[in-house]
């Protein structure tokens, strides 16, 4: 570099300086082959560039080299794995041993516990459900009775004789209080107070049914997320690598 | 139509890069140059404005799959050079990409424009494969 002028010398330098940053994780003795070779390229294009203006000139050699990223471009992904591995193994190594006797068990757990909370969840959706149907199943059928009761008490009568309805009790004793009618009347208005609660709860579900989409949802969107989120780091990781670390050519 | 603009240009560039390994393998085929030499080499007779550096990442790249091979000298006139020269490998490797190369150039020169003569053309290629 002793032959360019002052600000021209600078310059260059500069320009290394920038290859020399892209070039952090090539092994030292490949930065040190790789910036002499471009030195000399440099200062042969410099010396064949017509033209008055020092500064002109050198600048125009480095539009015409093109930028550092470039020139690097190929010579990273190799060099960054042989030193990568030279120089990072038993890290690698060790973190590998973390990963498999911690990552992967707490991950899986962590995962078990997810999918068992969601399972869970939904057990309590079908049985909510399976409860609503059955109140309204019984409060139908309890409503048939009291209209059976009204219309042919006699067939009710001999429902009861053969045992198919079990009034007795508490309850059998209050209806014998009425007149066949009114005890229908009054079995349709229980009847009615179940069918009304089963209704009560298949309203109530459509808003559970729909906070537990949005709950599953948000769940398997989160983990798009992260995965999505993981790979674009990796990838991320892969582009940033070579701008880790110096080589000390360029001073000397 | 701008972006029709971008993307001819991409394609030129993508169709430079694929052909420029093969033409600094021609021109290390007989001759060892250093990166500046090949680069005067290559814009003079082919005519191409490629940027200067672009030189590098294919010569690291043949060198990495022992495809040339270097060696530092001393020059008079400034920095030592580092000159590169073709392998018996790269040689041979050369041969038979630029046997590819005429197959696939002669392929796009075809004029496929009557139907008669697509139809011959077509024969060609399957009698090329055989």
């Amino acid at each position: 570099m002793s032959a360019y002028p002052e600000v021209v010398a600078k310059i260059a330098g500069d320009y290394l300086e920038r290859v020399k940053s892209q070039l952090r994780l090539v092994p030292a003795h490949e930065q040190v082959e790789f910036l002499r070779e471009i030195e000399s390229h440099l200062y042969e294009s410099y010396q064949q560039m017509p033209g008055e203006d020092d500064v002109a000139r050198i600048l125009a050699v480095l539009r015409n080299f093109g930028e550092p990223a470039e020139v690097v471009s190929d010579r990273l992904p190799g060099a960054m794995v042989r030193s990568g591995t030279r120089r990072n193994l038993p890290l690698y190594i060790m973190g590998g041993i973390f990963i498999a006797l911690f990552g992967l068990p707490l991950g899986s757990a962590g995962f078990g516990v997810l999918v068992g909370l969601l399972a869970a969840l939904a057990g309590i959706l079908v049985a909510y459900y399976a409860v609503a149907g059955s109140f309204l199943l019984v409060g139908a059928v309890t409503m048939l009775l009291g209209l059976i009761r009204i219309i042919l008490p006699q067939l009710f009568d001999r429902l009861v004789a053969l045992g198919y309805i079990q009034l007795g009790g508490p309850v059998g004793e209050f209806l014998d209080h009425f007149s066949p009618g009114y005890q229908g009347i009054l079995i349709i208005l229980f009847a009615s107070l179940f069918a009304g609660a089963g209704w009560g709860m298949l309203w109530v579900g459509k808003y559970m049914l729909r906070g537990l989409r949005f709950l599953f949802s948000l769940t398997f969107d989160w983990m798009r997320r992260f995965a999505q989120g993981a790979r674009r780091k990796l990838r991320r990781t892969d582009r940033e690598a070579p701008q880790l670390g110096k080589a000390s050519f360029v001073k000397q | 139509m701008e972006y029709q603009d971008e993307g001819r240009d991409r394609r030129i560039t993508q169709l430079r890069k694929g052909v420029l390994e093969l033409a600094v393998m021609g021109v290390l085929y007989d001759e060892r140059h250093y990166g500046y030499s090949l680069v005067r080499v290559l814009s003079e007779s082919g005519s191409i404005s490629l940027k200067e550096g672009t030189i590098y990442p294919i010569l690291a790249r043949l060198d990495r799959d022992g495809l040339v091979r270097s060696e530092w000298v001393e020059s008079a006139q400034g920095p030592p050079r580092k000159y590169y020269a073709l392998t018996a490998a790269g040689r041979q490797l050369f041969d038979a990409l630029s046997q590819e190369l005429d197959v696939l150039v002669s392929l796009v020169q075809q004029k496929w424009k009557a139907p008669e003569q697509s139809e011959r053309a077509g024969k060609k290629l399957v009698v090329r494969k055989g």
